[in-house]
């Protein structure tokens, strides 16, 4: 790592470019690109700002008039908001990308074979592998769905599994996973739509390796769910409405998939069969994708307020007579005290060694832990184990003396709802400032989607690369002021 | 398909088609003023009472005047039935069903959406409304393109055109109704010289020219009230319309031409069959005002039945 000021790069969009003391995926140093990089850097290095300020105006318009936005709800009232396009791609070289691809996949059945076995058999309880205390207590532990038999024995049909490079070791590492309804796929087609058409000359013919073929195998998956076979299965994609944030996402992937779109007030459960109200009368419906959080889904099992769901869903599910992708009380799997234990997952279900690290995480639920988490919290990241979306978290070096304090209150209440983990620094990729016009050094994650079939698992190349644009933030997240970049993998040298 | 899909597609076809209609008939309202003659005043009020917002405008404002009437009818956020407002709404519709319409016609209607936000009431009324409703006016007519270039014509569709036929055949006879009474009240003397404003009733619904080839004759305001109402192949005839909307039907409950399978059904061929063999003559003596309210009553008819036969049947469950 580069401590001594860095030479700075004198090449068009690129001048004055920075490293930085952070693993930068574009430069080496300072106008020395990286060997996957040095096309792209040929051809954006030449490009002078104006001329890639217009490019990115034309971005934006196009996202707009697609109409892909998100909705935010900090005012009180939604908004719609362009989920903040960058135009330098993320390049990720073939022979990463495998192990990459290895790890997750390896990581996807572990987790899989975790539910099966906490809902079912709950082997991992008597070989005391983990506590039950510890999985039950999980905040999306779900009861109501133990003992019931999923179709195909899938309950991670579809996961976003969010990697870091770690500055200090320059390797990938998992930060968490989402194994519940994770969104963000939508992104990873759109961008790749919007940059073939903004900068069609910054791909180098076939190089890049393509990723349209999502919904085709996400629809295979579901229709091979439907407890009437394949032939005849009705599916359908579970949305909470045109004010959820991933709107677009739902009917994009629906269209995608010609699939129909559903809220929960055109479904109705009959006789333990879910139904939808079309024009000429009642349908069957057999596989549901479902965009609508646990909670949410079945007024009659969870919350008794919710107008999202269907009323009677959970006893159709039981009774087999419809699948739910993904399964009910997945959460479990994704909780970040539980996420320590997934390398002993690994071990245990698999007979394996882990491909990709995991972050060093102290769980306050374990008195030692909590200890140490108490005594270091100003160089400590703290996550509350059942949140998402950047909410719930302190980061220890940034944060006022103020909320290190609130947040020690809230762990001495609750140690069972927080984790920490130490300070990664994200590596970097340049990103295009709009205000100032200039390239500078941002951080970034790496969410790639994994679809299991309960044989295989496919992973689309890359996968959606979000970007902290505040300059030092290290939130990626869309609801707090992040943005996100086409990510490339490139083919491999046959 | 879908009740909900259905549903949507059936307003957002509705929405389109009034803010179309506003807009042709402010655009042509407000042109008269520029080549009006001296024997009598342009009236604004017509304008309003069609919307049927004459409670809302005189609590917004003093008096109905082109400035008022414009900025009421084209930009109030308030008024629900204002040209912004419907392509609001047509926008929401068309938001909730994108993966059901093409995607030309979502990125279509959202184009529009973000076009008509940008324009500055302030300014627009100090222009004159042409440019506005010049705007509106190719927005729909590429909707109504681009539908029938992307879109299979299948039971969605049939939702569409029942939806836009049904909001025609209404705002022709209100502006039939509204314009003839206020007309004859105005006008001097019947068949005088001073007919601009039948010209602009005519001109509103883009049919002058085919009046000129049917009639080969001056103004005349009976002619001009049968041709919007009775013409058969004129589109924006209350009868063209209405039987583009019995023949949606049909084609969504698969019904022979002799017999009906819901309400709304009944209701519309009962309205074709009237004006196909009404005369002019025979309408003037029942009363022009009570003739059109009656097809109005229809059409409202048919609205909720079709509402309660797609949109909202009872599930026993």
């Amino acid at each position: 790592m580069a401590s001594i000021p860095s030479p700075t790069v004198r090449h068009g969009l690129f001048e004055g470019y920075e490293t930085g003391n952070f693993y930068d995926e574009m430069f080496v140093a300072p106008g020395e690109p990286r060997p996957h990089y040095a096309k792209l850097f040929q051809k954006l290095g030449a490009m002078a700002p104006a001329q890639f300020e217009e490019r990115r105006k034309l971005a934006d318009l196009s996202f707009l008039i697609q109409g892909i936005t998100f909705t935010v709800y900090s005012d009180g009232q939604g908004t719609e908001r362009l989920f903040p396009f960058d135009l330098i791609p993320r390049i990720i070289p073939h022979s990463e990308w495998e192990r990459i691809d290895r790890g997750l996949a390896q990581r996807v059945v572990a987790l899989n074979l975790f539910l099966q076995d906490v809902y079912g058999k709950q082997r991992i309880f008597k070989d005391r592998q983990i506590s039950r205390s510890l999985v039950y207590s999980c905040p999306h532990f779900r009861r109501e769905v133990i003992g019931i038999e999923v179709p195909r024995g899938i309950y991670t049909h579809i996961c976003g599994i969010d990697l870091i490079r770690d500055s200090k070791t320059g390797e990938f590492c998992v930060l968490e996973d989402n194994v519940r309804t994770p969104s963000g796929v939508s992104y990873v087609l759109e961008n790749r739509l919007v940059m073939t058409r903004t900068l069609p000359d910054a791909f180098q013919a076939g190089e890049v390796l393509p990723v349209h073929h999502y919904p085709n195998e996400l629809a295979r998956i579901l229709r091979s769910l439907s407890p009437r076979g394949e032939d005849d299965g009705e599916i359908v994609l579970l949305t909470p409405g045109i004010y959820n944030s991933a709107y677009f996402e739902h009917s994009f992937l629906a269209q995608q998939m010609g699939i129909e779109l559903v809220e929960g007030r055109d479904l109705i459960v009959d006789g333990g069969i879910v139904f939808m109200k079309t024009i000429h009368g009642l349908k069957r419906v057999d596989v549901i994708y479902r965009r609508v959080d646990d909670d949410f889904l079945d007024s009659l099992t969870f919350r008794s307020d919710s107008i999202l769901g269907v009323p009677g869903l959970m006893g159709a599910y039981r009774a087999g007579n419809v699948a739910l992708a993904n399964a009910v009380g997945n959460g479990v799997a994704d909780d970040k005290a539980i996420y320590a234990y997934v390398p002993d997952f690994i071990r245990y279900y698999l007979g394996e060694d882990p491909i990709l690290r995991s972050v060093e995480t102290y769980i306050c639920a374990r008195p030692k832990d909590l200890d140490y988490v108490l005594g270091h919290l100003p160089e400590l990241v703290v996550k509350a184990v059942g949140e998402s979306g950047g909410y719930g978290m302190l980061i220890g070096p940034k944060a006022e003396a103020k909320k290190i304090e609130e947040f020690r209150q809230r762990i001495l209440a609750n140690p069972r709802n927080y984790i920490a983990q130490p300070v990664i620094a994200l590596s970097r990729v340049p990103s295009y400032d709009p205000a100032t016009r200039t390239v500078g050094g941002r951080h970034v994650d790496l969410r790639p989607y994994c679809l299991y079939d309960g044989k295989h698992v496919t992973i689309v190349p890359g996968g959606l690369t979000r970007v902290a644009l505040q300059r030092g933030s290290l939130v990626v997240n869309s609801s707090q002021g992040g943005g996100s970049k086409d990510t490339w993998v490139l083919r491999g040298e046959e | 398909m879908l009740s909900r899909i259905a549903e949507s597609l059936f307003w957002l076809a509705r929405y389109i088609e009034r803010a179309e209609d506003t807009a042709r008939i402010l655009d042509v309202n407000y042109h008269m003023l520029l080549e009006q003659s001296q024997s009598y005043r342009l009236r604004w009020e017509p304008l309003i009472v069609m919307a049927g917002e004459e409670n809302r405008f005189s609590q917004l404002y003093g008096e109905a005047n082109a400035e008022n009437v414009f900025d009421f009818l084209a930009f109030r956020q308030d008024n629900p039935s204002s040209i912004v407002q419907c392509i609001a709404k047509a926008r929401e519709n068309a938001r909730t069903i994108r993966d059901r319409i093409s995607r030309e016609m979502w990125e279509d209607i959202n184009g529009l959406y973000y076009n008509v936000a940008r324009f500055n009431p302030r300014d627009e009324i100090a222009a004159g409304p042409h440019r506005f409703c010049d705007e509106i006016k190719f927005g729909a007519h590429r909707f109504h393109g681009v539908t029938d270039a992307t879109m299979p014509h299948d039971e969605g569709w049939q939702f569409l055109r029942i939806g836009w036929s049904l909001e025609r055949a209404e705002m022709t006879a209100r502006l039939v109704d509204v314009q003839y009474q206020n007309l004859l009240e105005e006008l001097p003397a019947v068949g005088s010289a001073d007919n601009h404003q039948w010209m602009a009733v005519l001109r509103s619904v883009g049919a002058s020219e085919a009046y000129h080839r049917q009639y080969h004759s001056s103004i005349e305001p009976e002619k001009v009230a049968e041709m919007l109402i009775l013409h058969p192949l004129h589109p924006r005839s209350i009868r063209f319309s209405t039987s583009e909307v019995r023949s949606g039907l049909r084609a969504l409950s698969g019904t022979g031409a002799d017999s009906y399978a819901n309400e709304a059904e009944r209701f519309a061929g009962k309205i074709v069959q009237r004006l196909s063999y009404d005369k002019m003559s025979e309408i003037f003596k029942q009363g022009l005002h009570g003739y059109l309210e009656e097809l109005l009553g229809m059409c409202g008819a048919i609205g909720d039945d079709i509402a309660r036969t797609y949109f909202y049947y009872a599930v026993v469950a």
